[in-house]
């Protein structure tokens, strides 16, 4: 009897009957031929009975349920949820908003203080003949160091060394003008390396300096400042 | 607005509009607690599961993403979520029917029937006939009653599917999207979900379709 249904046996109906009335599956595409081979087939007949019932008594669940919702007060708790959730994000906002205005402004702050710093720490462009005493051309360290030792010795007042000594490396004397004077500390025993003496200490390892510097940033000559006043 | 789309309602509701939330709740509400009803035969459990679904809504709107699935598809994977923890938390079993006093009778009377042995339950269906004399029967609370307690009587994953694609009647691939699983998968879960449900219902006849058999 199960052989005489065409193109469907009963394995491949129990796979589909369960959805021979749910569009987009193979049930409801090989739906006719489903029915046909239960009309042919008593015991798959029994189950598309049984099938069909059990349809029925999910929809009437379906249906009797389809009312049924959460009581207001949860909608009630819900919105109130909402509105607090929607204060807060605000408040993130204002929050953030004023974080970001106090960074900028901190950033502000730090920038005019910085260029502020810089003005005071930068008193005078090398004048010309600052700039000339500096600048000995291929001077050799000794003969740098002896000068270096004259002119320290004439000004022990203020200063170790009123005006710059070029340094051993110093080339363009003409890039001194229009460089920048930089101050700065240095170990007192580094002096020779700069072509200085070490003096007599006072107590301190470091010294202060003033360093010229050319417009392409190498150091071309240094003075020393007293301990006492360096600036 | 009403006319909007799951998808503008929630853009707009992620914007801070409150009517849009208060429309999109209104509008998907309904089967999320229905969901949790019948997985949980709790109304109680129900309610808090649908505060929680919406309120995860409000807190984390932005995790839903449309290209993996519908907007209810995302709520009942959440409400499941929830249900999930709350049984880990309170070990709760369930599943009776919470409200329906005018059926817990019916439903005994039928559990009764059901354990004095009507049909032979074994699932192939042979050897016995529909489990329901007539379609009146099965408009009646009873019919009603007795389904609810055999879909509650499924295993969780069985349920699920029963609630999802037969009650709330959502596609394989919705229902897939919201369980986390293949397609294929729900499919396979809901023809066996409904093979148990045929038999559970043939156990649980009336007495009068015993005597109707009977005779």
């Amino acid at each position: 009897m199960k052989e005489q249904a065409d193109f469907m046996d009963c394995v491949e109906f129990n796979e589909i009957y369960h959805d021979l009335d749910r569009p987009g599956t193979s049930g409801f595409r090989f739906r006719e031929r489903a029915l046909a081979h239960a009309e042919s087939c008593s015991s798959c007949g029994l189950l598309l009975t049984d099938g069909e019932a059990l349809d029925f008594a999910l929809h009437s669940l379906s249906q009797h349920n389809a009312g049924r919702e959460a009581p207001p007060r949860v909608e009630a708790a819900l919105l109130r949820e909402f509105q607090a959730s929607k204060a807060a994000g605000s408040r993130r906002r204002v929050h953030g908003q004023l974080a970001a205005l106090g960074a900028a402004a901190a950033i502000l702050l730090a920038l005019g203080l910085g260029v502020q710093h810089r003005i005071a720490s930068q008193p005078h462009k090398a004048t010309p003949q600052e700039a000339n005493l500096a600048t000995t051309p291929g001077a050799e360290g000794s003969a740098a160091a002896a000068q270096n030792e004259a002119a320290v010795s004439e000004a022990d007042e203020d200063e170790y060394a009123k005006e710059f000594v070029p340094l051993p490396y110093a080339d363009d004397p003409a890039a001194l003008e229009g460089g920048a004077i930089v101050r700065v500390t240095l170990p007192r025993s580094a002096l020779p390396s700069f072509g200085l003496p070490i003096r007599e200490s006072d107590g301190t390892d470091r010294v202060f300096a003033d360093l010229l510097v050319s417009e392409d940033g190498t150091p071309q000559a240094i003075r020393l400042v007293s301990d006492a006043n360096p600036n | 607005m009403e006319l909007m789309g799951d998808g503008l309602l929630l853009g707009r509701m992620i914007a801070g509009d409150e009517e849009a939330f208060t429309l999109l709740y209104r509008r998907r509400h309904p089967a999320i607690y229905r969901f949790a009803l019948h997985m949980s035969g709790n109304v109680a459990l129900a309610e808090d599961v649908t505060q929680e679904v919406f309120m995860t809504l409000i807190r984390d709107a932005k995790r839903f993403d449309p290209e993996r699935g519908t907007l209810g598809g995302f709520l009942f994977g959440i409400a499941r979520n929830h249900l999930r923890r709350r049984w880990e938390q309170e070990r709760h079993s369930l599943p009776l029917p919470d409200d329906a006093d005018e059926l817990d009778s019916l439903l005994s009377a039928s559990a009764r029937v059901g354990r004095n042995g009507v049909s032979n339950g074994n699932g192939n269906g042979n050897g016995r006939g529909p489990f329901l004399l007539s379609r009146d029967e099965y408009t009646s609370l009873e019919t009603v009653g007795r389904v609810r307690q055999a879909i509650s009587t499924l295993p969780e994953n069985y349920r699920e599917v029963v609630i999802l694609c037969e009650l709330e009647e959502m596609s394989y691939e919705d229902a897939a999207s919201a369980l986390d699983c293949p397609v294929g998968t729900v499919r396979s879960r809901l023809h066996r979900a409904r093979a148990l449900l045929v038999e559970k219902l043939h156990d649980s006849q009336p007495v009068r379709r015993a005597s109707a058999v009977g005779e």
